[in-house]
């Protein structure tokens, strides 16, 4: 078994070189400095801040009332309702200010769940989990929107 | 001028082209496996044209606000782009073509307020891998070169930095604190927020919690190493960064898969074909010598 060195010319090496420097540049530079706009060289800031030991802790839902006076969780998930939490999330104060921005809740859900009623009114909640010395106390629940569906 | 060539040498080593075309097979077969489950919702979201936020990458290339119609023309081309990449076949041409549609894919993805965080080595492997060009043999090939070196250490280099740079993120975020994340209750907070884990279990415990921090911080921040490391040393290093994918995943139900698969460019790839082969050729000697009676 006989292996071959393929041949490579200094400009093949002298780019690829420059090329994977400019590159650790670019995702230092992110990380130290830039946002996540400048997507994939941004900072890893999944999970990278830091929560103090009485953090008040969040986790945003969306409530709706059916046709049949049923009160049940639209998931925010993209198989149960076309979108995520973290997009909702990422949104709440637009949303606050135009609670028809749920609309795109209702029906991601209602096309996912054609057999159920149609969904007559929303709710943007969120539950409350208070952290005390570092551990979770009571958990509570607040009401930021509202929205009905016009018929 | 020695200088000068060991910095050379060592981003651009001469390193198998099988390595590369199998890591090409895996990767770009990958694409299929993330488009449908780990970057899934471009299609959905893209009827939500009034939550989209075009990144920095999407207005500097003018890239339209993406719609249903043009979502499902770019799964089109990932599925079709991908298969005949995984092949070997056209290896420039579909690899850039995957490349430049998965990256317009994920962009879609992130752009709807939530930016992920680990597919940035999958993404510098799409990009690097058609500069190989055409691979004689493909899997089998006999050649080596500094042109498959390059973006195997390339690769190498973008897995690392996901742990490295991330360490370096949570010391900007704590105000260029070394001690501000490890002892936070950033794990507390990310088990509340994600209770079907294993992690609620551990929720009583924060001084366990904060040493499980001070562990992956002090890990993040030391990773750099793995890219000196060789052999045995290396083995090792990539079995202690798998078994932190899993425990993640256990307990808070975050898996880096994209950027999991890249460790294989560290991998000796080369040798499946022909481990493949002896294996099949020493089962049809078996076969054979049972039926004909020994004398």
């Amino acid at each position: 078994m006989s292996t071959e060195v393929r041949p490579i010319s200094r400009t093949g090496l002298a780019w690829r070189v420059v090329v994977a420097l400019l590159g650790i540049g670019l995702l230092v530079n992110g990380s130290l400095r830039m946002s996540d706009d400048v997507w994939p060289f941004g900072p890893m800031s999944q999970y990278a801040f830091s929560p103090p030991a009485d953090d008040t802790i969040v986790i945003t839902r969306v409530e709706g009332r059916l046709a049949d006076d049923r009160r049940v969780e639209l998931p925010l998930r993209v198989s149960t309702a076309g979108i995520s939490r973290a997009e909702i999330e990422a949104r709440i104060p637009t949303i606050v200010a135009d609670p028809s921005l749920l609309r795109g809740v209702v029906e991601g859900w209602s096309s996912r769940h054609p057999a159920e009623p149609a969904v007559r009114q929303v709710w943007l909640v969120q539950d409350v989990t208070q952290l005390s010395r570092g551990r979770p106390t009571g958990a509570s629940r607040q009401e930021l929107a509202t929205w009905t569906v016009p018929r | 001028m020695t200088g000068l060539r060991r910095v050379v040498g060592w981003f651009a080593p001469v390193l198998p082209d099988a390595r590369v075309a199998v890591l090409r097979t895996v990767l770009y077969l990958f694409v299929l496996v993330d488009i449908h489950l780990f970057v899934a919702d471009p299609i959905p979201l893209s009827r939500h044209p009034e939550l989209y936020q075009p990144l920095l990458l999407e207005r500097l290339f003018h890239l339209p606000p993406p719609n249903p119609v043009i979502t499902t023309r770019l799964y089109a081309v990932l599925v079709v782009g991908s298969l005949v990449a995984a092949a070997n076949r056209l290896p420039r041409l579909a690899g850039f073509v995957v490349a430049a549609a998965f990256t317009w894919w994920t962009a879609i993805g992130m752009s709807y307020g939530k930016v992920d965080h680990d597919h940035l080595a999958f993404v510098v492997a799409l990009w690097l891998l058609p500069t190989v060009g055409v691979v004689r043999g493909r899997w089998r090939s006999r050649e080596v070169s500094a042109q498959a070196g390059w973006v195997l250490k390339s690769v190498q280099i973008a897995v690392i930095s996901t742990y490295f740079l991330s360490a370096l993120t949570k010391i900007r975020s704590g105000d260029w604190s070394l001690t501000s994340w490890p002892n936070s209750f950033i794990l507390t907070w990310a088990i509340v927020r994600r209770p079907h884990g294993l992690g609620q279990f551990l929720l009583p415990f924060p001084g366990l919690l904060r040493g499980m921090q001070w562990f992956a911080f002090l890990a993040e921040l030391t990773s750099l190493v793995v890219l000196w490391l060789r052999g045995r040393a290396l083995l090792l290093a990539a079995l202690f960064w798998l078994g932190f994918h899993v425990f993640t995943a256990a307990i808070l139900y975050i898996h880096f898969a994209p950027t999991l698969v890249c460790w294989l460019a560290f991998a000796p790839l080369e040798r499946l074909p022909g481990w493949w082969d002896r294996r099949r050729a020493s089962r049809a000697a078996r076969a054979t010598s049972a039926q004909v009676p020994a004398s």
